[in-house]
């Protein structure tokens, strides 16, 4: 299949986009038809933007490093004049008056926006099930009858479905990224917290969220990852730190000293799952890299319910300013106002929704913030601390994606609330650290893929990069 | 509830929260601006025209911290003797009401960025403050008619996103007076810090009173706009506080508003619980390291304060206390003063501008921002009558014409002749004629009345057009009437 680096090079010689497109569109519309990857597509915008590229000059274009590339949006992300509602209802006819600046730049790369991809309502979710009251949930590329995981499930669906070359915006919280990505089998890379500008991502949880790459290989996440990243003025916590991943792919990783994290291969994981994550450590181990067990005793027992107070307690006052009256969904205005929001608010979020909103305001209460709100930041500066002193002897540490294949959607209509946030404790830790993280495809078991994570200190992207190229390559024969 | 401790030893208990609007060009967390911009269709504030996504809380904004308005806050938390924390964090406060366009509050919460600073009255008390901090402003509702017939109400949010400070004080204020004048050397601080400005920047206030006959249960009187209004309301809620418990009444802690128009407050709920707010950090906002450069660089910054200035005067410049608290309550005021007490006897410039000039200001109506005259005028005009040159009297018909167009006094003198009439052969001849005319006064003032020789000195001043020296008109009177 054609790379995006090709792709690019075939428009700047002349290829034509707005041709491309229309392809392109047409194939997006009958995945969807099948998949429900999308709660938003906007092809009249998408095609006026690829005349647009088209008449420009081989000049421009030769500077354009995502000439002409489809570009896909995870809902909760702005996009100027296209509805973005991250996923929920209570947002339905919110059209931004302003891009994301992930988003800005992309387009001012090149890119065409062709739509807004499905995911778990706010972002509330490990499957992409919890999807907002009138939305579809996304089906796996792989089995319709399967999680895409979440919350960035049509972000993950879709970058494996296409055959064009194609590049998502995904966003993650708790591991919204890298899940999916897994359970999809494609390259997912979730950054260090401030690598990218969160202007323009409709809020879940202000300490977490971050937004990161998603593509078909590592290689083509690493470039949309240098075209996003970098310091924003109008989002205060950026970096300012340069970011340069992309020459990283071929490096190698002779030297690299790895740490596999043992809790994250116990008896709750999947053994298909550990002993294909096992083979890719030896993979790397063959190709030059050292490889010790080591061990995250603090963030195994307290890193899930540390994860679940802070992120409720800062999505519960994000989602305030939900309340039918300045964007989004209005209703019949009916009594006083209190009565008005709160009729908005019963019938247009979804439960999970309300769940962890009740979560998230109970625990900041006065009474209770003190022995969860405030208890939660510390046990995080632990957890940051615990990450911090392994990268002293490790570069790269290694687990599993998730803990299980691919779940069906009638396995997991059997679980409660507390065991769909079980399900989130490998990634919960480097999100709560702020690491970077990347998910990287490792092999396939019963038609299912296995993706392994890979997790790196603050500002190593390249060194992730690096080592998923090399696994990527490696472990090319056993995929699908 | 946490009972009351009436631990107190005054009647009456006040303490203060004061809302002041800092001067900055943009808002706290945005670039929009502050202030009304004029446009070709429109000199007028717009409503809804001076927003921005982030001031309107749309999904995806996110708020930005105003370096400006921090230099500013510190400032004021600098001349007020605060403690300064040594990071600056912001907290949502949440809580829903149509004015507040994310449905929480940015504020500071944990971390004030000042604590335990302090104003001085006027009399030498220490009002002790309890915190100083920043927060946004909501915006403003409008009611098409009044509160309790609109139907609908209408949301402007121009205002939203205004950078305040709030300044809590100790329960330490005994009397509405003591707030009226604790507010007035607050307002002297603002002036003098120039981050305040009184023509567009507004200043509101809740207050705490109590009073000892209800074993001091506390009322909270909510938004009190403008510091007249703050005594007024003040006064009144004593008032009916003494009424009630005279009346037998047993008095509950709760929560009222102020009435401006009518002149009353009025209960809008009972205080029972706190309310809770749910605060957690603002995170957007990264928090910021108050280093002690940045806090010396913004003491360097900070003016001589008018208590300062109030002992500077009196101990250098040895005027009457009474003048040097008039003189330094306004900074340019003060400024002045200075400069023309360099050149002239300190004690005859105090007495000029503490009176005269701000008599005929007040006349006028300027302030001292668009005062046309400066120290130079003034300088030349008291050298004018400390060397006796002009009377008194003249000087202050001069300074009526002065302050309205400028012009040079020693050039104004010469030219219209009003140079003081000291030549005693020309004052005489003036008493001798007005003794002549008045011949029934003069058998007055020698059968004892006193009346009749200020008559008599009137008589020459009008002959002189004002002009004599009134001294030399009494002696050369005094003596021809004792011939
Ligand atoms: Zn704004």
């Amino acid at each position: 299949m054609t790379s995006i680096v090709q792709q690019v090079a075939l428009f700047q010689q002349g290829a034509s986009i707005e041709e491309h497109t229309r392809a392109v569109l047409a194939e997006t519309r009958e995945i969807n038809e099948h998949y429900h990857y999308f709660t938003a597509l906007c092809e009249k915008e998408a095609l006026a933007r690829a005349q647009f590229l088209e008449r420009l000059s081989a000049k421009e274009k030769a500077s354009l490093s995502l000439l002409g590339v489809p570009l896909t949006v995870k809902d909760a992300l702005c996009v100027k004049g296209i509805e973005s509602t991250a996923g929920s209802r209570i947002l339905k006819g919110y059209r931004p008056p302003f891009n994301a600046t992930a988003v800005q730049k992309c387009i001012d790369a090149g890119a065409v926006v062709i739509g807004k991809t499905s995911q778990d309502e706010f972002g509330f979710g490990g499957f992409s099930v919890n999807v907002g009251l009138g939305y579809q949930v996304p089906k796996n590329p792989f089995d319709p009858d399967v999680s895409t995981g979440g919350s960035s499930g049509g972000c993950a669906g879709f970058t494996q479905k296409t055959t064009f070359p194609h590049l998502s915006l995904a966003e993650s919280t708790g591991g919204s990224i890298v899940e999916p990505a897994s359970f999809c089998g494609v390259a997912g890379l979730c950054p260090t917290y401030g690598r990218v500008s969160r202007y323009g991502l409709i809020d879940y949880a202000n300490t977490l969220d971050k937004i990161g790459p998603m593509a078909k290989t590592i290689d083509e996440a690493a470039l949309l990852m240098d075209v996003i990243a970098g310091p924003d003025e109008k989002d205060g916590t950026t970096l300012r730190e340069p970011c340069t991943v992309q020459n990283a792919a071929g490096k190698g990783v002779k030297g690299l000293r790895i740490g596999v994290v043992k809790e994250a291969f116990g008896e709750a994981t999947d053994s298909v799952v550990a002993e294909t994550v096992w083979r890719s450590i030896h993979v790397l181990e063959a190709a030059g890299a050292r490889y010790e067990e080591c061990s995250l005793p603090l963030t195994g027992a307290y890193g899930v319910p540390t994860y679940y107070i802070l992120a409720t307690c800062e999505a519960s006052t994000n989602l305030a300013k939900l309340c039918g009256l300045r964007y989004g969904m209005q209703e019949e205005l009916s009594g006083t106002f209190n009565d008005y929001f709160t009729a908005v608010r019963s019938n247009n979020f979804g439960a999970e929704a309300k769940r962890r909103i009740m979560l998230g305001t109970f625990a900041r209460m006065v009474g209770f913030r003190d022995a969860f709100y405030i208890k939660a930041l510390k046990a995080r500066q632990l957890i940051t601390n615990e990450y911090l002193s392994l990268f002293k002897k490790y570069d790269v540490l290694i687990t599993p994606t998730a803990p299980v294949l691919p779940p069906s959607f009638a396995h997991l209509k059997k679980l409660t609330p507390l065991q769909h946030y079980m399900l989130d404790i490998l990634t919960v830790g480097p999100n709560l650290a702020g690491l970077p993280h990347l998910n990287v495809p490792v092999g396939m078991h019963n038609g299912l893929p296995v993706g392994a994570l890979l997790m790196g200190t603050h500002c190593a992207e390249s060194t992730l990069v690096q080592a998923g190229a090399c696994l990527e390559k490696n472990s090319k024969n056993e995929k699908k | 509830m946490k009972p009351s401790t009436p631990s107190f030893t005054t009647d009456v208990v006040i303490g203060l929260e004061i809302h002041v609007q800092l001067d900055t060009k943009t808002k706290l967390f945005c670039s929009c601006p502050t202030k009304p911009v004029a446009t070709k269709q429109n000199a007028e504030d717009v409503p809804n025209t001076r927003c921005c996504p982030t001031c309107l809380g749309f999904p995806g904004s996110k708020p930005v911290a105003n370096k400006k308005a921090i230099d500013y806050a510190l400032k004021l938390c600098l001349a007020l003797g605060c403690s300064i924390s040594e990071t600056l964090v912001f907290s949502r406060k949440s809580y829903f009401y149509p004015d507040l366009s994310k449905n929480y509050q940015i504020t500071q919460y944990e971390l004030p960025l000042g604590t335990s600073g302090a104003v001085m009255l006027s009399t030498g008390k220490k009002i002790g403050l309890t915190r100083v901090h920043l927060e946004e402003d909501p915006a403003s509702l409008v009611h098409p008619d009044s509160i309790e017939r609109s139907a609908f109400v209408l949301i402007d949010y121009n205002r939203s996103g205004i950078p305040l400070c709030e300044i809590v004080t100790n329960p330490e204020l005994a009397s509405p007076e003591e707030a009226r004048d604790f507010m007035k050397q607050l307002n002297a601080i603002f002036e003098y810090l120039d981050i305040f400005n009184a023509d567009t920047c507004v200043v509101k206030a809740d207050a705490n009173i109590s009073i000892k006959e209800s074993g001091y249960i506390r009322s909270e009187v909510k938004n009190i706009t403008g510091f007249k209004e703050i005594e007024r309301a003040l006064f009144y809620e004593v008032q009916r506080q003494n009424a009630a418990v005279a009346a037998g009444e047993k008095l509950v802690q709760d929560t009222r508003g102020w009435d401006a128009a009518k002149g009353i407050t009025i209960r809008l709920r009972k205080k029972e619980t706190e309310e809770d707010y749910g605060y957690i950090l603002d995170t957007d906002i990264p928090v910021i390291d108050v280093t002690p450069e940045w806090i010396a660089q913004i003491k360097k910054q900070v003016p001589e304060l008018p208590a300062e200035k109030v002992h500077k005067f009196v101990t250098t410049h040895k005027i009457p206390e009474e003048d040097a608290l008039v003189l330094a309550q306004e900074k340019l005021l003060a400024e002045m003063f200075e400069k023309v007490a360099e050149k002239i006897d300190p004690i005859l410039a105090a007495k000029w501008l503490r009176r005269e000039l701000l008599r005929v200001m007040n006349m006028t109506k300027q302030t001292f921002k668009d005062l046309l005259i400066d120290e130079h005028h003034l300088i030349e005009l008291l050298e004018l009558v400390s060397t006796k040159q002009i009377t008194d009297r003249t000087a202050q018909k001069m300074l009526e014409e002065l302050i309205v167009k400028p012009f040079s006094p020693k050039a104004y003198v010469k030219e219209h002749g009003l140079g003081a009439v000291s030549d005693a052969g020309i004052i005489e001849q003036y008493c001798k004629e007005a003794i002549a005319e008045n011949p029934g006064v003069l058998a007055d003032y020698k059968s004892g009345n006193e009346k009749a020789f200020h008559f008599l000195v009137g008589v020459v001043m009008k002959k002189s057009k004002g002009k004599a020296v009134p001294n030399e008109v009494n002696s050369i009177l005094k003596s021809l009437i004792s011939h």
